[in-house]
């Protein structure tokens, strides 16, 4: 299968999939869906630094849970007409906190990095639980008011699908770009790319910057889903679990994240319905994945289509 | 304040610096020297307090069910180094996929214990001999917290002279830095790995067969002390013993300190320890130069 | 390539889709607890409780031969996670009531779903006064006490007992550990106590180490010790502080969770004596024939004594049937609150001569609170302390006032 028929497929596949939830009669399934396409979206961007640049940050639910406030707070304090700016507003403010936090983790290297992304993050979220006057503390935002047109499961499904998709198109072409060649370049060699003469921590920092504006977008989106938001999304396990979604799905390919939170959602809700050892399967599945499919989920999928189509090996492609 | 509250509340913080170096001790060997990212550690923690909790009630001896904590939550660790990590190793984004199985092993052991012992807490006592209290003047500290304390020393000074004057510690860290070149020297390379992996579990439920008598034992405690035992581990320099000990020390005393002078933000503050410490010192406090050290 | 993937996730929201729904004999409660982790006993407590709740209840038959029928799913004490279920419930299971719910903030994420879709929620145990008071909305009703009420018993308490007016304050850093040190100072300051504050703590919940926080509270030489853990942060704490002979020094006093059964079980010959707690539920007092009669059953159907949690899931149910009887259906949800708003039950934790009752205007249940002593007591293994001596408060003395829930209104949005 050559790389354009599989990047044909995997978008009519999202598109198809996603897009046709729409015509679906049942509104936990698209409340799944809308989970999935936010959550997706968390993931591709995280994997824009995990996936193609090789940076592990432990702290992106911070810029989730960023997004999730700034918009909720907004839209609680001045009104569902507000929700829409707030949600505009995001993006600016997630990029001009990921400049800063950027500009100090970023000088550090592999595990180092990782802990000090995590320790902001937890940090932020120590201070959004006890900040009570301004956040409500761990209580949490409820009843966050959204216009008139986005009320409803479906009509706000269309809507989320509809910015994750603008979302998304916008990440598949920086992916493909040359700059995306470059984030690529820095994964493998730094010290190569910084012979081409180009600056490695300045090309970091806008990767850093730009993933992290988009997962704000995610946590704006999330705010106005259940119209409830909660200091749980800055935490380390939300940061944790998107990782674990990411290498699930594959973290080689674009659209493998988000295969990775569905399958995780999906399970989640499968899995709980009929046993409280429920994490006992996830985690039996997890293995499994690990042990069999040393790709991810794409990874797999590949080798399969590999089979039939006496290729090589497509691996960082799409 | 006078002299003797400093006393006592550097006391009690030496005493939680001393436990969550007994934790993260063996983190620090996993991690640091066997290079491999055990998310699962707290689980091991726990497995140790729970293993010396059911010897306990066999045996009613505290000290074997030390020792069974440990014992116990090493064969495990041996077990799952063998079937599963050492299976991956060496594959493209090896690191990535210890995340996810050793975050595998943290979800099937919550659920194992439930399984096995229910979702009721569990705490075992001290043993009779360390259940007293000393008190000199105005400062008291319990014997308990005296052992731990002395148990803390005798861990870092025997894992020092393990690592650096023994013919096998000078194997590991040759492993450590050059695995295939140690291989070729005729060393079985994988059998010390698992070894390794062993004893560092081991150290995870020695520390937790240590912490029961002062905490809880319940499903979910093993996740819950990882981040701090990270943050140990990291601002103490990976694999390194002596920086894992002070940033213990270092950790424990700011949050006794804190709990005095900035109670309501006391419990962030080894977050903010964490965050001056690698700006100013990105690598950590004490992290070796790779290849500097002859060994 | 990746139809293989596709085809897995379309089978899967298949499953969705056709699940069909019907009304059958069955009314459908969709509860939400906690199964796992640190509050995974409560969960499971709390469903033993309501399996022995069912067959009374189906025993006794309801309206047109129908049977209740509640369908538990583990909510881990997430709110986003709750929420999901909660809509899934209405929306796919159709239940008819929305049930449980261990964590405050959960509860008040559920309690907006509620109010969404027009389905009553009846709490069983979380205890933030927030949902009886400035988060209220007409669906919502609560069978178990709020921290309010336990505060307002414990601050008659330590104005009855004289214990002292140096008072330090240890609890988990979050809006339970908040809440009840607002509630007591306020109910001090209505009962006009002359007290002082002479020390906070704030350790962050599940904190596996108070060592440091104890050397401090020792240090504030406070009379009296407040304290506000649950569960697991409750038996640590004690069995750290008791090393450093921190009972010795000052009154222990816990008067929301300290004395709930688990504390007891887990400590067993451990637990200190003199210690003042209560709990939502005691298994040795009131000692009426209706509490000894839920204790032993339980105690039949699991082979343990129940924590507090399970008094609370067990008279849900009741109520909830009760109600239905009353309207003749489950389906006018309206009428169905209307009933409840006047409900009026015996439940196990009611004094000799006393019926819990729902406040209509609040939707809070109305009970009295006993606070008691650790005594030696085996009666209940493998706990060997148990509450004794207890001072019992009057329901009606113990809501929130007008005042108070203005208060919560205007600083809590």
């Amino acid at each position: 299968m050559n790389h354009r028929l599989e990047t044909t497929a995997l978008w009519s596949a999202y598109v198809l999939l996603f897009g046709g939830m729409i015509f679906v009669k049942n509104e936990h399934a698209i409340h799944i869906a809308a989970q999935i396409v936010i959550l997706g979206l968390f993931a591709i961007s995280f994997n824009i630094l995990f996936g193609n640049t090789g940076l592990l940050s432990f702290g992106q639910a911070l810029f989730y849970g960023l997004g999730a406030y700034v918009t909720g707070m907004i839209a609680k304090k001045f009104g569902g007409d507000h929700f829409l700016w707030a949600l505009l507003l995001v993006p600016l403010v997630a990029m001009a906190v990921a400049l800063v936090l950027g500009a100090l983790s970023l000088r550090l290297s592999d595990v180092y990095f990782t802990m000090l992304t995590l320790a902001f993050a937890q940090l932020v979220w120590g201070i959004t639980i006890k900040w009570y006057d301004f956040t409500s503390g761990d209580d949490g935002i409820q009843a966050i008011p959204k216009p008139e047109f986005l009320a409803g499961g479906l009509h706000y499904y269309v809507f989320a699908f509809l910015v994750v998709t603008v979302c998304l198109y916008l990440l598949w072409r920086l992916h493909r770009s040359p700059f995306g060649t470059i984030l690529k370049g820095i994964r493998q060699n730094p010290t190569r790319v910084n012979f081409l003469g180009l600056n490695v921590f300045r090309h970091k920092l806008l990767a850093y910057v730009i993933s992290s504006c988009f997962t704000a977008i995610a946590g704006g989106l999330y705010a106005g889903l259940d119209g409830s938001i909660h200091p749980d999304m800055f935490v380390w396990t939300m940061s944790g679990g998107i990782i674990l979604m990411t290498i699930l799905g594959g973290m080689r390919s674009f659209f493998g994240p988000i295969i990775g939170v569905a399958v995780f959602v999906l399970l989640e809700d499968v899995v709980g319905r009929s046993t409280q050892y429920w994490s006992f399967f996830i985690g039996a599945i997890m293995i499994v994945v690990v042990m069999l499919f040393p790709k991810g989920i794409v990874g797999v999928s590949r080798q399969f289509a590999g089979l039939f189509a006496k290729k090589g090996d497509p691996l960082e492609h799409s | 304040m006078s002299f003797d509250v400093l006393i006592s509340q550097f006391l009690g913080g030496l005493s939680v610096a001393m436990l969550l170096f007994l934790v993260a001790s063996g983190l620090t060997l996993i991690f640091g020297v066997a290079k491999v990212f055990n998310f699962a550690h707290g689980s091991f923690y726990m497995l140790g307090a729970y293993f010396s909790f059911q010897a306990i009630n066999l045996f009613n001896n505290f000290w074997i069910g030390a020792l069974a904590g440990a014992i116990g939550a090493g064969l495990i660790g041996m077990v799952l180094e063998i079937c599963f990590i050492r299976r991956i190793s060496g594959r493209e984004e090896e690191g990535a996929f210890q995340i996810l199985l050793t975050y595998a092993f943290i979800l099937i052991i919550d659920d194992g214990v439930k399984f096995i012992w229910g979702p009721a807490y569990k705490t075992i006592s001290k043993p009779e001999s360390l259940a007293g209290a000393l008190t000199v003047g105005p400062v008291t500290i319990p014997t308990y917290n005296l052992f731990i304390i002395l148990l803390g020393l005798v861990i870092v000074v025997t894992a020092w002279y393990v690592l650096s004057r023994t013919r096998m510690g000078k194997i590991i860290q040759a492993a450590s830095t050059d695995t295939q070149m140690v291989g070729m020297l005729g060393v079985n390379v994988s059998l010390v790995m698992s070894l390794l992996f062993g004893v560092a579990t081991a150290m995870g439920g020695l520390a937790g067969a240590m912490a029961a008598p002062l905490r809880t034992i319940a499903p979910g405690t093993g996740v819950e002390i990882i981040i701090d035992s990270l943050i140990v581990v990291v601002i103490g320099g990976l694999g390194n013993f002596w920086g894992a000990l002070f940033a213990a020390i270092l950790i424990g005393e700011v949050n006794a300190f804190g709990i005095l002078w900035l109670p309501q933000w006391a419990s962030l503050l080894s977050f903010a320890v964490m965050i001056v410490v690698l700006i100013f010192k990105s690598k950590g406090l004490f992290t070796r130069e790779q290849g500097r050290k002859k060994i | 390539m990746n139809h293989k993937t596709a085809s897995l996730l379309s089978a899967l929201l298949v499953c969705f889709t056709s699940a069909v729904s019907f009304a059958g004999e069955t009314i459908k409660i969709g509860a939400l607890y906690p199964m796992s982790g640190r509050g995974g006993l409560y969960g499971q407590d709390s469903e033993a409780a309501i399996k022995i709740a069912l067959q009374e209840v189906n025993a006794k038959g309801l309206p047109g031969g129908r049977k209740l029928d509640v369908i538990v799913t583990d909510d881990q004490s997430k709110p986003a996670l709750a929420v999901t279920l909660a809509k899934r419930y209405i929306t796919e299971d159709k239940v008819k009531f929305l049930y449980g719910v261990v964590s405050s903030s959960a509860a008040l994420a559920v309690t907006e779903v509620s109010k969404e879709y027009k389905t009553i929620f009846v709490g069983t145990d979380h205890a933030a006064t927030d949902l009886t008071a400035n988060a209220f909305q007409k669906y919502y009703f609560r069978v178990s006490n709020n921290t309010f009420q336990s505060m307002a018993a414990g601050a008659m308490y330590l104005q009855d007992m004289k214990l002292g007016k140096k008072i330090a304050y240890i609890g988990p850093d979050y809006a339970y550990g908040r809440d009840q040190i607002a509630e007591l100072k306020y109910c001090l300051g209505k009962l006009g106590a002359n007290f002082e504050m002479v020390g906070e703590f704030w350790p962050k919940l599940y904190e596996a180490d108070y060592t440091s926080y104890i050397t401090a509270i020792v240090r504030a030489k406070p009379d009296v010790l407040v304290c506000g853990f649950w569960g697991g942060d409750t038996v640590a704490f004690i069995k750290q502080a008791k090393a450093y002979g921190l009972f010795d020094k000052m009154k222990y006093f816990h008067p929301d969770g300290g004395g709930n059964y688990e504390v007891f079980s887990t400590l067993g010959a451990e637990c200190p004596e003199g210690l003042i707690m209560s709990a939502r539920h005691h298994n040795n007092w009131p000692e009426t024939k209706e509490n000894a009669d839920f204790v032993q059953k339980f105690k039949k159907a699991t082979g343990r004594y129940p924590s507090y949690a399970a008094e609370g899931a067990y008279v849900g149910i009741l109520v909830i049937a009760d109600a239905i009887r009353k309207v003749g259906n489950a389906d006018d949800t309206e009428a169905l609150v209307k009933a409840l708003e006047g409900m009026k039950m015996k439940f196990p934790e009611d004094p000799a001569g006393f019926q819990s009752y729902i406040d209509p205007k609040t939707h809070q249940i109305v009970q009295a609170q006993a606070i008691g002593v650790t005594v030696k007591n085996d009666k209940f293994p493998p706990a060997k302390y148990m509450l004794g001596n207890f001072k019992v408060y009057p329901a009606d003395k113990l809501m929130p006032p007008q005042d108070y829930i203005d208060l919560l209104k205007r600083t809590k949005k």
